[in-house]
């Protein structure tokens, strides 16, 4: 009997993923000794949909397999019993790597948090079970005194993995050192950063997991009920770890008398509506009473005075998806993967300009070289490497130049830079800085809640100063204004929206003033990105004078001789671009202005 | 006790003061802010109170900041006047500049700080503001204006734990945020004229008030709420005999900063086109020399068969209408008059100011019946000292049949009416007085604005009446009622001199 799995994770849906597994369960009959099934991400998203094939001890993962690959691999693998090497991109036998094109994908990853996705079903507690799943569960509840738990944890050495990097054990340690009439066990599922989507695979693709790590805090601390705040963006998600809470109570894992012992703990989902600031803790607890989502002042402290006046310990997905492993293997055998201060693995989702956007989970202290290089693939279509963006708009942009920074909570944060929890953005040699530095900037401008004075007024003082650059109207003195607001708002904002919202601003001008003084001096774009400061050329190499982008051009800005190189008059042009979007020979490009005068 | 270092001086507060409390003590006046207050839980949201604390990485904002022994605290040097003023710069920027139309213009928190700590010469290109909405009436004392809104929260908080009402929120987010009421729901609640206090800018202000006076010319006197027994301390604002508003003043042991919206709102009794101004005899506008022969007539030959007093007068002029009517039955008025509906935070339902001093003095009294029987019963002219006991059927029956009956009232009213002689005495707010509160509390209020009319205040009148009955003792002076009425009020008390805060006989309840 084998058993074929369809990735059904959110990357493999949007990729096509019921389709095929539409076309494999008509091609399948009913009588069949295989079985079709689901499972999360694998972290391979830019192959999906993925396809595997497992007999025995033999796994055999196809890649981009639409309807069409589906019937030609049932057809020749399934009914016929051979594989299809070109299409296999992964291929392990006895958990050992033998073949396929994305081997290197995988092969410098350790998988902690990810062990389960991708090869279980998320929607069956038997498939987490058969795993291992819940075991940690009954060894805290059964062999474990709740201070042996937080003991544990502080030997692990975790940092919370939502990006701040506070010891988890020794947070831990102060909520269950507080009592009340409960003590609430939140999980913050409200994964906001743009480029970044952790939270939502480990959700889709092992829910189990982060419920256990809830009911082992719960019970190492002496939590009385659960809430994990997941925003409503992920409905998948939401619907597993519904059915996974339904299926644990079932079990006898969540409720009264969980396992036989007198340890009573439960679960609600509370759904976000999709505000930024409602990932900041407290801004997520007033949400869970129904109170505006805004940030709330610090002290009192969350393990003294958090949902509902009550004590309340606040981690990241990512963080109680640990927490099984951790109990079962031990804080010490966790220890050894990463560095000294930032042990363990940490989960990243690449995304932007990279050649294999996807899920990957390494040792903590790799290089940003070797996850963007050796598990990335490098950079898509060859271009160069310009930066990548760490933590979101919270965080700033790391150059090509400090590729080898190791990636950890000491490290990342001298760059100008934060952990974050987990988004790197790539970019390449075409996207403009200033650009990017305005686009997260918009996006903190956008979400924040408009409480803290500068946060409010001043993120957006500084959007409308880069706006004006990008539109080649800055002048010098703008780029001390923004330093300066960006300080303020900084120093004088209540959370860490606030506090860290200038952050990809002050990044940029760190690492690319030279790209601010273009275009505030040159009037030009150098990346060719900003609308205003391009011209539109055409290197004569590649035209073939097909004349098709001068007839598409509405102001006739394109001139030339049939089967001779085109030129375009740049005073003319209005930059609409439709000519860059009609040539069919790669031979139009934006170039910065100034630079095509030159 | 922490000792604490602030701008140089040295300072002792006791343990858990907030930083902000401790600034105020050390520099003599509050540090700048708009979103702290005293009543309120801190919301830290104006960062405008942000000092430096040694050993502290960022500036840190007083409000929830609790002191610490030896904490040395910067609040006007060079780095906390340049956040200050780059704070008041970003609420400038969307601030409209409507001051010469804005009632709040000259009690401005915004206008204020920016005298005080305001950049003056802005780096941020004009763009175009942030438009929201005005002129929105939110309910039926209040009115909201969206952009002179600084979002300090403070209208929302005390919504939500003062009254617990909760109609003031925050809607939309990041520049677009504002202050506003959820579709359908209007600020109305018996307190929401205390948002319109709170207010530091002119986002919210009062109805009643609006476009009425420039702040700056009113004048203010200090006074008690005659609305109801609570006795909140108030301020009367006044100009050219006319009362503006009435104002919370600040007394933690009766009132707070807070007062109810109806007894604001009581002042307007005293601008009241049914006002008495002139002393009428059947009816007929007289002048006070006019009207003595009809008094000498009806008090000096017959004398008091009764004197009627109320809850709504003065301590004073119960004094004086005990001592008129010494040998004539004395009536407190109606036992039940002036009953509504209180709550928990500061209305009573006895709505008038004054029944526990005529408790303190001994003056009893009767229900409607009764107080008809007493009146058919009085062998001579009935003496009425405001209270229209005659709103009363009742009594209205019994003083019909009565032709000797002297009324000192304010308005046209109903025992006004009925009463042989008329004579005009002052509102509240006209004349000066002490009102005994529920609690027991003296509290002295002072004249505001001058007399309605031809009026006279209440006690010089009664002590003319006793004049006419060749009374030796007729006082000269308020100061001399008070004096002589201290002895039965309580030892060692100089009604003269009642501190700011009130008098409670026996001590402070604590």
């Amino acid at each position: 009997m084998r058993k074929i799995l369809v990735g059904m994770s959110t990357c493999g849906m949007s990729a096509g993923a019921k389709d095929t597994y539409a076309e494999l369960e008509g091609l399948l009959p009913e009588d069949s000794q295989d079985e079709l099934t689901i499972t999360g991400c694998i972290g391979m998203c830019f192959r999906e949909p993925l396809v595997e094939i497992r007999e025995g001890q033999t796994r055999t993962i196809y890649g981009d397999v639409d309807p069409k690959r589906a019937a030609e691999i049932f057809e020749t693998h399934i009914v016929g019993g051979q594989e299809i090497p070109e299409y296999v991109i992964y291929k392990t036998e006895k958990d050992e790597a033998v073949s396929g094109s994305e081997l290197s994908f995988l092969a410098d990853q350790e998988r902690i948090v990810l062990r389960n996705c991708g090869l279980i079903n998320p929607e069956s507690i038997e498939d987490y079970e058969s795993r291992g799943g819940y075991q940690a569960t009954r060894k805290s509840i059964e062999e474990l005194a709740p201070e042996e738990i937080v003991e544990e944890m502080k030997t692990s050495g975790i940092r919370g993995r939502g990006g701040a990097g506070f010891p988890t054990g020794l947070k831990w340690s102060f909520a269950a050192g507080y009592s009340g009439e409960a003590k609430y066990i939140v999980c913050n599922a409200d994964e906001g950063d743009p480029g970044a989507f952790m939270d939502r695979s480990i959700l889709e693709g092992d829910p189990h997991a982060v419920l256990e790590g809830m009911i082992i805090c719960a019970r190492a601390i002496g939590g009385t009920h659960g809430y994990i705040y997941c925003r409503a963006e992920y409905p998948l998600a939401i619907h597993r770890l519904q059915l996974a809470i339904e299926a644990a109570r079932a079990r006898g894992y969540l409720g009264e008398n969980i396992m036989g012992s007198d340890f009573v703990f439960d679960i609600t989902i509370k759904q976000g509506a999709g505000a930024f600031v409602c990932g900041e803790e407290t801004a997520l607890f007033a949400s869970i009473e129904g109170e505006r989502g805004m940030p709330r002042i610090r002290p009192p402290f969350p393990a003294e005075s958090g949902v509902f006046g009550q004590p309340t310990n606040n981690n990241n997905v990512e963080t109680y998806a640990n927490v099984p492993w951790i109990i079962n293997n031990g804080g010490q055998a966790y220890r050894s993967y990463g560095t000294e201060k930032s042990p363990g693995t940490k989960v990243f989702a690449l995304a932007g300009k990279i050649a294999k956007g996807g899920l990957a989970e390494v040792p903590m202290g790799m290089t940003i070289e070797k996850i963007l290089f050796g598990i990335g693939g490098g950079i898509k279509d060859g271009r160069e490497f310009k930066a990548v963006q760490m933590g979101g708009p919270s965080g700033g942009c790391i150059p090509a130049s400090l590729k080898h920074t190791p990636v950890d909570f000491e490290n990342i944060p001298k760059t100008g830079a934060i952990m974050g929890s987990g988004g790197m953005v790539v970019m390449d040699d075409t996207t403009c800085m200033v650009d990017m530095a305005r686009f997260f900037l918009a996006f903190t401008q956008e979400e924040s809640c408009g409480k803290c004075t500068f946060c409010r007024i001043g993120t957006l003082r500084m959007l409308e100063i880069l706006e004006r650059i990008t539109r080649g109207e800055g002048q010098l003195e703008d780029i001390d204004a923004l330093t300066e607001l960006g300080g303020r708002i900084k120093e004088a904002s209540l959370c860490g929206l606030g506090q860290t919202a200038p952050n990809p601003v002050l990044s940029t001008i760190r690492y690319y003033m030279d790209e601010f003084t273009a275009h505030i001096v040159d009037h030009s774009c150098p990346a060719g990105n900003c609308p205003a400061l391009v011209d539109f050329v055409i290197k004569a190499e590649n035209c073939t004078g097909c004349s098709i982008c001068a007839k598409v051009c509405p102001v006739e800005a394109i001139s030339g001789v049939l089967k001779q190189p085109f030129i375009i008059d740049t005073e003319a042009c209005v930059q609409c671009g439709k000519c860059l979007t009609s040539c069919n020979f790669d031979a139009i490009f934006k170039v910065g202005k100034k630079v095509a005068a030159k | 006790m922490a000792k604490l270092t602030i701008d140089g001086k040295e300072i002792e507060v006791p343990d858990g003061t907030s930083l902000f409390d401790a600034c105020r003590d050390a520099r003599g006046e509050d540090l700048p802010h708009f979103c702290y207050h005293p009543d309120l839980s801190v919301a830290g949201v104006c960062r405008l109170c942000q000092v430096e604390v040694e050993g502290m990485p960022k500036l840190t904002i007083a409000c929830n900041t609790g002191v610490r022994d030896g904490m040395v605290v910067h609040t006007r040097n060079e780095r906390v006047t340049r956040a200050s003023k780059q704070i008041l710069e970003m609420h400038l920027i969307n601030h409209p500049v409507d001051c010469p139309i804005c009632d709040q213009a000259g009690e401005c928190g915004l206008q204020n700080q920016y005298m005080a700590h305001g950049l003056y010469d802005t780096k941020v290109e004009k763009v175009d503001k942030v438009h929201k909405s005005k002129a929105q009436v939110i309910g039926p004392h209040v009115i909201l204006d969206q952009e002179r809104c600084v979002l300090c929260s403070r209208c929302v908080r005390f919504c939500a734990e003062v009254t617990g009402t909760g109609e003031m929120g925050i809607f939309n987010r990041g520049d677009r945020a504002r202050i506003g009421t959820a579709p359908g729901v209007e600020l109305d609640n018996d307190y929401s004229l205390n948002t319109v206090d709170i207010c530091p800018v002119g986002a919210l202000t009062s109805r009643d008030f609006r476009f009425q006076k420039r702040v700056w010319m009113l004048k203010a006197a200090d006074s008690v709420c005659p609305g109801c027994a609570t006795g909140c301390n108030v301020r009367i604002d006044h100009e050219a005999g006319r009362i503006y508003r009435l104002k919370p003043r600040y007394n933690p042991e009766v009132n707070g900063r807070w007062m109810c919206d109806k007894g604001r709102m009581t002042y307007k009794a005293v601008h009241d086109e049914n006002r008495l101004g002139d002393p009428l005899v059947g009816g007929k506008v007289e002048t006070w020399d006019g009207v003595a022969g009809t008094l000498a007539k009806l008090v000096g030959e017959g004398g008091f068969g009764l004197v009627v007093g109320s809850p709504y007068q003065s301590l004073e002029e119960i004094h004086l209408l005990k001592s008129l009517g010494k040998d004539a039955p004395l009536s407190g008025g109606l036992a039940d008059s002036g009953q509504g509906t209180g709550d928990d935070l500061l209305q009573d339902a006895d709505q008038t100011p004054n029944r526990k001093g005529l408790e303190l003095l001994g003056v009893a009294q009767h229900d409607g019946p009764a107080l008809a029987d007493l009146i058919r019963n009085a062998a001579g002219s009935v003496l009425i000292l405001g209270g229209d006991p005659a709103a009363d059927p009742t009594v209205a029956a019994a003083l019909t049949e009565k032709d000797s009956v002297i009324y000192v009232g304010t308005h046209g009213d109903k025992t006004a009416g009925l009463a042989k002689v008329v004579l005009p005495g002052c509102m509240w707010a006209e004349k000066a007085g002490i009102f005994v509160n529920r609690n027991g509390r003296l509290q002295e209020f002072k004249q505001a604005v001058a007399r309605h009319g031809n009026a006279r205040e209440d006690w010089r009148i009664l002590s003319e009446l006793m004049t006419v009955r060749n009374n030796p003792d007729v006082p000269g002076s308020l100061k001399g009622v008070r004096d002589e009425l201290a002895g039965s009020v309580a030892a060692d008390v100089d009604l003269n001199k009642l501190p700011a805060r009130g008098f409670l006989p026996g001590g402070e309840a604590r």
